[in-house]
C-alpha cells in the first residue's frame, strides 16, 4: 500500500514537473509568438540618395500592408535609421539597431558603400541583412557574407544584359561617365569587360565625385570626344543635374546615352521639356494586372511624390520584405536567424513583375531577376519605358568561376 | 583640342562669375561685421526654393524680383534675432551660431519639400545652344554669366560710388571707429547682412535652371564661397571676383587633365595663395586680425 502510494506520489510529482515544464515552455512560446518582430531599416533620409531612401521605405510599408503587418501571427514593426548615405554612419546606426533595439533583421540602403559597412555589422551581430537597392559587385562578390542577401541585380547582370543591344543599335565607340565610388566603378568595369565581346571600343572615361552639381566642363569634353555612346553609371541628385545639363548642352545631338542602371525618379525630377530619350536597364516593369494594382495603390497613397510610377527603389523595398517574410514562413520561425538564412537560399519568388520567377542563389545570396532593357521616352505620364529586351539573369550573372565565393549554408 | 580648351575656358569664366556672385554677400558680411556667416548657404537655398515656387505661378522676371526680397526679409529677422548677439565676439561664435541655424533650416526644408531634388527649366528667351562648328555653349549660361557680371558691377558701384558704400568700406577697416564717428553701426551691419542675404538669394535664382534644387544645396555651395572669400581677401570685391574666376577657370580646365580630382583644385589654390599671402589676393587683413 505504502509502496503503491509512494509510486502514485512519484507519478504525480513527475506529471506536475512535466506539466510545469510544458506550461512554462508553452507560455514562453506564447510570449514569443506575441512578441513583435522588429526590422531595422538602415536607409538614407538625408544625403545624395535621400529621395531613393524614401521610395524604398514606401515599398517596405506597402509590403507590410500586404501581409497585414504580421508574419507567423506576430506583429512586425520597421525601425528606421538614417544612414545619411555615409558608410560610417550606416555602420553606427546598424550597430545601434542591433544592440539597443534588438533587431534580428536589417534591410535598406541605396549606396553600395553603406551595404558593405552594414553587412560587416550584420555578420558581427549574427543578424540577417538584405541590401535593398545597392548594385555594386562587392556586396555579393568579394565582400559577400553569410548574413547578407541582395535584392537588386549586381552591375555584371545589368551591364551584360544591355551591352549587346547598345553595341548593335546605338554605337560602338563608348565614353564612360562614372560616379567615383564602388558602385560607379562596378558599372564601368563590366562595360569595359564587354567591349571586346560586343566589338566596341573605349574612347575615354571621366570619374566624377558624389555631390557634383555642374557637369558642363565634363560634358563639353565628352561632346568633343568623338564617342557615339555615353555610358553612364551615376545616380541620385547628381543625376538630376546631369540629365538637365545633357539636354542643355545638346549632347543627345552628338551621341546616344546608355544608363547602365536608371532609377526613374531621377528623370521625373527633370522638367518634361528637358527630358530626352535614352537606353537603360531596369529591374521591373508593370507587366501584369497585379503590378498595375500595386502601382495604383502607390499613386493613390503618395500622389505628391516626384515619381508618378512605382520606382525601382520602391519595388525593391516591397520585394525585400516579401523575400524576408517568405523565408520566415518557410523556416517556420523568426527567432532562429540561421534557419531563416538557410530558408532564404534557393527561395523562389513569383512576383508578377517579371515573366520569369526570381530565385535567391544559394552560394552568393544574389536574387536572380529578369532584367528589362528599355528605351525611356521623354513623355509626361507613367508609360515611359519602351521594352527592347527582357534578359533572364541566369544567362548574364557572374558564374562561380568569375565570383569564386561560397557563403551559403551548404559549404 | 583648341576648340575644346576655348569652350572649357569660357565655361570656367561663366562658372567663375556665378561663384563670385554667390560669394560676394559672404565677403561683405565678413568684412563689415566680422561674422563668418555660414547661414549664407541656406539663404542661397531659400532663394532657389522661393524661385521654384514662384516661377510656375508668376513667371521668370517677377520671380527674380520677388524671391530675393523674401530672402532679404528672412535675413533681416535672422540678423535681429541671432547674428546681433555675436558682433564683436570671437568669430567662432558667429560661425557656430550660423552653422547651427543652417543645419536646422536645411532639415526644415527637407520636412516641407521632402528629400527629392527639383529642377526648373531655363526661361524661354534663353533656351537653345550657340553652336559654331565643334564649339557649343547654351544661351542660358551666357545669360547667367552676364547677369552675374551685372550683379557684381552693381555691388561694386554701391560700395565704391555711394556714401553708404564709403561707410561700408570704412566699416571693413575699423567698424568701431565708424561707430565712434557718429554712424549707426547697428544699422550698417543690419543693412549689409540683408544685402548679403538678398545677393545669396539672387545668385541661387540664376543658378537654379542649371543646377538642381535640393535641401543640401546651401551646404554644398558654402565651402566654395568661403574659399573664394579667403582667396580674394576679406571684404574685397575685386578679390572675390578674381577668386571666383580662378576657381571657375581652373576647375573647368582641370577637367581635361585630372577630371577625377577637380574638386581638390580650389583647396590647392587657396592653400597656395594663403601660404604666400595670408590676407588673400586683395585683402587688407586676415580673418584672425
Amino acid at each position: 500500500m505504502k509502496k503503491r502510494n509512494k509510486g502514485s506520489f512519484s507519478w504525480v510529482v513527475l506529471f506536475l514537473v512535466a506539466g510545469l515544464a510544458l506550461g512554462l515552455t508553452g507560455s514562453q512560446a506564447y510570449a514569443q509568438s506575441k512578441e513583435p518582430i522588429k526590422i531595422g531599416v538602415v536607409s538614407p533620409v538625408s544625403g545624395n540618395y535621400a529621395d531613393h531612401g524614401l521610395l524604398e521605405r514606401i515599398g517596405m510599408e506597402m509590403a507590410l500592408e500586404d501581409y497585414g503587418q504580421k508574419i507567423l501571427g506576430r506583429p512586425v514593426t520597421l525601425v528606421v535609421a538614417d544612414d545619411e548615405t555615409n558608410p560610417d554612419v550606416a555602420a553606427r546606426r546598424a550597430r545601434r539597431l542591433a544592440e539597443v533595439d534588438g533587431v534580428k533583421f536589417l534591410m535598406g540602403g541605396v549606396s553600395t558603400s553603406t551595404a558593405l559597412s552594414v553587412g560587416a555589422v550584420a555578420e558581427e551581430k549574427k543578424i540577417l541583412y538584405i541590401a535593398t537597392n545597392q548594385n555594386g559587385d562587392q556586396v555579393t562578390g568579394e565582400s559577400a557574407r553569410h548574413y547578407v542577401f541582395r535584392t537588386p541585380p549586381d552591375m555584371a547582370i545589368l551591364v551584360r544584359a544591355g551591352a549587346k543591344y547598345v553595341a548593335d543599335n546605338l554605337g560602338k565607340k563608348w565614353f564612360f561617365l562614372t560616379h567615383d565610388y564602388s558602385w560607379g566603378h562596378s558599372g564601368t568595369k563590366w562595360a569595359r569587360n564587354m567591349l571586346g565581346k560586343v566589338g566596341a571600343t573605349e574612347v575615354g572615361e571621366i570619374k566624377v565625385p558624389m555631390g557634383n552639381r555642374d557637369f558642363s566642363s565634363q560634358l563639353l569634353t565628352i561632346r568633343n570626344s568623338g564617342a557615339d555612346v555615353l555610358v553612364i553609371t551615376l545616380a541620385g541628385f547628381d543625376n538630376v543635374a546631369l540629365l538637365k545639363q545633357m539636354n542643355e548642352l545638346k549632347l543627345y545631338d552628338k551621341m546616344k546615352v546608355w544608363y547602365t542602371l536608371m532609377d526613374l525618379v531621377d528623370m521625373y525630377a527633370v522638367p518634361v521639356e528637358d527630358r530626352q530619350a535614352f537606353i537603360c536597364a531596369e529591374t521591373y516593369y508593370r507587366a501584369s494586372p497585379e503590378m498595375e494594382k500595386l502601382n495604383e495603390r502607390y499613386m493613390k497613397k503618395y500622389p505628391k511624390l516626384a515619381s508618378p510610377v512605382l520606382d525601382t527603389g520602391t519595388y525593391n523595398g516591397w520585394l525585400s520584405i516579401k523575400m524576408l517574410f517568405e523565408a520566415i514562413k518557410k523556416a517556420g520561425t523568426a527567432d532562429d536567424v540561421e534557419k531563416v538564412i538557410c530558408a532564404m537560399e534557393g527561395l523562389t519568388i513569383k512576383d508578377n513583375a517579371r515573366k520569369t520567377p526570381s530565385t535567391v542563389r544559394a552560394w552568393d545570396h544574389q536574387l536572380l531577376t529578369e532584367v528589362v532593357v528599355g528605351k525611356v521616352n521623354p513623355v509626361k505620364g507613367n508609360d515611359i519605358l519602351e521594352i527592347k529586351a527582357l534578359v533572364p539573369a541566369e544567362g548574364v550573372a557572374r558564374t562561380k568561376e568569375e565570383n569564386p565565393i561560397n557563403v551559403g549554408c551548404k559549404k | 583640342m583648341g576648340i575644346l580648351i576655348l569652350s572649357l575656358f569660357l565655361n570656367g569664366i561663366g562658372l567663375g562669375l556665378v561663384y563670385a556672385a554667390v560669394a560676394i554677400g559672404f565677403s561683405l558680411v565678413l568684412g563689415v561685421s566680422g561674422v563668418i556667416n555660414f547661414s549664407h548657404g541656406i539663404m542661397y537655398a531659400f532663394g532657389a526654393y522661393f524661385f521654384w515656387i514662384l516661377y510656375g505661378k508668376i513667371g521668370f522676371w517677377a520671380s527674380v524680383a520677388i524671391a530675393p526680397v523674401l530672402v532679404a526679409v528672412i535675413g533681416f529677422i535672422i540678423e535681429r534675432v541671432l547674428i546681433r548677439r555675436v558682433y564683436g565676439l570671437d568669430p567662432l561664435f558667429g560661425l557656430l551660431i550660423t552653422l547651427g541655424f543652417s543645419m536646422a533650416m536645411e532639415e526644415l526644408i527637407r520636412m516641407i519639400f521632402g528629400p527629392a531634388a527639383y529642377s526648373v527649366s531655363a526661361p524661354s528667351f534663353a533656351k537653345g545652344v550657340f553652336i559654331l562648328g565643334d564649339f557649343a555653349y547654351p544661351y542660358y549660361r551666357i545669360f547667367i554669366a552676364l547677369f552675374a557680371a551685372v550683379m557684381l558691377a552693381a555691388v561694386w558701384l554701391l560700395v565704391e560710388r555711394t556714401d553708404f558704400g564709403a561707410v561700408v568700406k570704412a566699416g571693413m577697416f575699423n567698424s568701431e571707429m565708424v561707430g565712434a564717428l557718429g554712424n549707426n553701426l547697428t544699422l550698417l551691419r543690419t543693412s549689409v547682412f540683408v544685402i548679403g542675404a538678398a545677393l545669396a538669394g539672387l545668385s541661387a535664382i540664376i543658378a537654379a535652371p542649371i543646377w538642381s534644387i535640393k535641401s543640401q544645396m546651401g551646404t554644398l555651395i558654402l565651402m566654395p564661397s568661403f574659399l573664394i572669400v579667403l582667396m580674394g581677401g576679406l571684404g574685397s570685391i575685386p578679390g572675390t571676383i578674381i577668386g571666383g574666376l580662378l576657381v571657375g577657370v581652373s576647375t573647368a580646365l582641370a577637367t581635361l587633365v585630372i577630371p577625377r580630382f577637380v574638386d581638390i583644385i580650389p583647396y590647392l589654390l587657396m592653400g597656395f595663395i594663403i601660404y604666400f599671402r595670408p590676407r588673400g589676393l586683395f585683402g587688407e587683413q586676415n580673418i584672425v586680425e
